[in-house]
């Protein structure tokens, strides 16, 4: 059982670095910056409670808002650009962070051993979950905490006024401004979330793989941050959660017996998806849809 | 009557098929992808050749006197630390009594991580399940978990004794050039804190060293730093693939240097693949080399499961006579029920170890769970590693 808590634990942080992204693109735009944030938060985390001796959850604040306040400094610069130069720049952004955890070190001796950041050595020993005695269920059950809160933010943004000037920016820019909407504090905004959300994500990253460095952080990381939103869809939250567990559950786990198979399969299965679902798997028709079916059972179970 | 008999013959004969068809499973696992793919195919290939030739042999003994056959499951962990990880919790939920594994140290670090510290601790949860690594090669990483135990040279040893070879051999050589793949855990470790620190205490000025990437394919500027180095010899911490790309960028600019040294990783049949001319003369330190009749059984026997052999995978071979040994002299049950007891048995044993037999001879094992592995050094010659000198 504790190889499936496990994948829950994966999917789980998978999810909330593609939630971290799914708001950004919300507003039209398409950031490669979220694995900079992540890394942000997974180095902050693993400082605090392996250097400082910090709890788990102060820690993970401080990860979350030290990812906030990262991206909305570079939100302010980056998102005077768009489209295309904003992939660019928030690349740019994200191996920078990159190249900078890469050269960073920081260590200090604990109980004769030195612990802390090691430049392209990386991050060992950030080993608070099992000195601590959680289990594997444990940690899934408090990952999957944050992710639910995460959601349930999320969703209620989408319902709220916010959502919808979200939504306006990321539909017609030009509309949005004719009706008073402030595009840089909008933008803004949703990279500040969202870097507070992959912020989080990194904190808990780095303490259920005990080890970071450097490349954990990519370019592939960065794909994986705004495939999730893509291909889950944009019209829910959800979409992302589903598009998670098709990727690192079914793609990656999932597929684990084909062997070197399995590598060209991911490609080619992402293609197929988009191709038969190429506005998500969660598009506007399957939501109305669906909002009808449990329309259409409740309105049943209550007449009965 | 007849029948009766019949029925307590069948019964006794279906008891003793059911004892016959006890396995031990061993789940090995690595990179079978991506640009290091070849150590888990190799591993993986000298792993089911050594288990054939156990099993052939009858197997392995249990507690009760019955015999046990081996069975192999092997993972690709695609060298990733969260996959590693997650290959890591399958086996532990598996009834595979040990892990044999991983290729990637960026893999072992997070991986041994995630295991118990210190044996016995109730107060630590990490993962209860030994691991008895064949590759991941970066200095010291054993003693993160109790349960991580490593068959792999040490590569501070094999260094400090070539290069002062080297200076005996070659006194009038005054200076080294590196080159690293850096961001390749066990590359950056080897340059940084083995090849450069061991060529300075052996007298040699470091010129300088130039860095590249694992996937890197233009090596134009870094070869550029070296030619103006001009170094006595170029010390290659990298894998085969850009060692190749470097020998090959260095050929097209005429840098000729006086020696080449190579990561131990290297002395592969992948680069004599790769780059057998270019590599023409690399001297390297390594932990196996056909050298006698049992080693050159070893690697005709993983050769027919379609691996190659080389100080990795034929680690993967020597692990599985070392488990076998352990196994049989902790005396298993190889009951279901009796799971955890036997992976606590196997760790016990692991680390009760003060010497194994290897295919170059006996391999010394450390307090902390390393291993201190016979050694020479090989050179490319005519497209094949060739025996240069046994230190030993």
């Amino acid at each position: 059982m504790d190889f499936y808590f496990g994948l829950a634990q994966i999917i789980g942080v998978h999810t909330l670095i593609g939630l971290s992204a799914y708001i950004v693109l919300l507003t039209g735009q398409v950031s490669l910056a979220q694995a900079g944030f992540f890394a942000v938060g997974a180095y902050a985390a693993g400082m605090l409670t392996v250097l400082a001796g910090w709890a788990i959850l102060p820690a993970l604040a401080a990860s979350a808002l030290l990812g906030a306040a990262v991206a909305c400094a570079v939100g302010f610069p980056a998102l005077r650009v768009k489209g295309l130069m904003l992939v660019i720049a928030t690349l740019a952004f994200g191996e920078g962070v990159r190249l900078f955890f890469f050269n960073f070190d920081y260590q200090v001796a604990k109980g004769g051993v030195k612990l802390g950041p090691l430049g392209g050595e990386g991050f060992r020993q950030i080993r608070y979950f099992p000195e601590n005695g959680w289990t594997t269920m444990d940690v899934m059950l408090f990952i999957w905490a944050f992710v639910v809160l995460t959601m349930a933010l999320l969703w209620w943004f989408d319902r709220s006024r916010y959502g919808a000037v979200l939504r306006a920016v990321g539909e017609d820019e030009l509309a949005a401004q004719s009706v008073g909407l402030n595009l840089t504090a909008v933008k803004v905004s949703a990279m500040t979330v969202g870097g507070a959300i992959a912020g989080l994500g990194g904190g808990i990253y780095a303490h259920y793989t005990t080890h970071i460095e450097h490349a954990s952080f990519g370019i592939l990381l960065a794909t994986f941050a705004i495939a999730y939103p893509i291909l889950g869809g944009l019209g829910s939250v959800f979409g992302t959660l589903l598009a998670a567990v098709f990727v690192q559950g079914f793609l990656v786990e999932g597929l684990r017996f084909l062997g070197d198979w399995r590598n060209l399969l991911f490609g080619a299965l992402i293609v197929v998806a988009m191709n038969v679902r190429p506005r998500g798997f969660l598009d506007a028709p399957t939501l109305l849809w669906l909002k009808r079916l449990f329309a259409r059972t409740g309105g049943g179970s209550g007449a009965a | 009557m007849k029948k009766i008999a019949l029925a307590v013959a069948l019964a006794f004969a279906a008891t003793g098929a059911l004892a016959q068809e006890k396995t031990i499973k061993i789940a090995g696992f690595g990179a079978k992808s991506g640009v290091v793919r070849s150590f888990g195919i190799n591993s993986e290939a000298a792993m089911l050749a050594a288990a054939d030739q156990i099993n052939r042999a009858g197997g392995i003994r249990l507690a009760d006197g019955s015999k046990a056959k081996i069975k192999i499951d092997y993972y690709d962990d695609r060298c990733t630390a969260e996959e590693g990880i997650s290959v890591a919790r399958r086996m532990a939920g598996t009834d595979a009594l040990v892990g044999v594994g991983p290729t990637c140290s960026n893999v072992a670090e997070p991986l041994f991580g995630i295991l118990q510290k210190r044996v016995g601790n109730a107060s630590d949860s990490g993962l209860q399940f030994p691991i008895f690594t064949d590759v991941a090669i970066k200095g010291g990483l054993a003693q993160i978990s109790e349960w991580a135990f490593r068959n792999v040279p040490n590569e501070m040893t094999m260094y400090s004794s070539l290069f002062y070879w080297l200076k005996t051999q070659h006194p009038n050589l005054k200076t080294v050039y590196g080159g690293v793949e850096e961001d390749f855990a066990h590359s950056r470790a080897t340059w940084y804190v083995v090849m450069k620190n061991r060529a300075e205490a052996n007298g040699y000025t470091v010129a300088g060293e130039s860095k590249w990437l694992l996937a890197d394919t233009n090596f134009a500027t870094q070869v550029r730093e070296m030619k103006k180095a001009n170094a006595d010899i170029v010390a290659i911490s990298a894998h085969p693939f850009s060692t190749c790309g470097v020998l090959k960028e260095m050929q097209r600019q005429g840098v000729k240097p006086k020696l080449l040294v190579g990561l131990t990783s290297t002395s592969s049949l992948e680069t004599m693949q790769g780059c057998a001319k270019q590599a023409e003369g690399m001297m390297i330190p390594t932990s196996f080399a056909p050298v006698n009749k049992e080693a050159t059984a070893a690697a005709n026997a993983t050769a027919k499961f379609k691996g190659s052999a080389d100080l990795h995978s034929m680690a993967a071979w020597e692990n599985m006579f070392i488990l076998k040994q352990v196994m049989e002299s902790e005396k298993l049950s190889g009951n279901p029920k009796d799971l955890q007891a036997d992976r606590r048995k196997v760790r016990d044993g692991l680390a009760k170890l003060r010497v194994t037999k290897g295919l170059l001879g006996d391999t010394k094992r450390t307090d902390d769970r390393e291993a201190d592995k016979p050694y020479l050094f090989v050179q490319a010659r005519g497209g094949n590693w060739v025996v240069l000198h046994n230190p030993l």
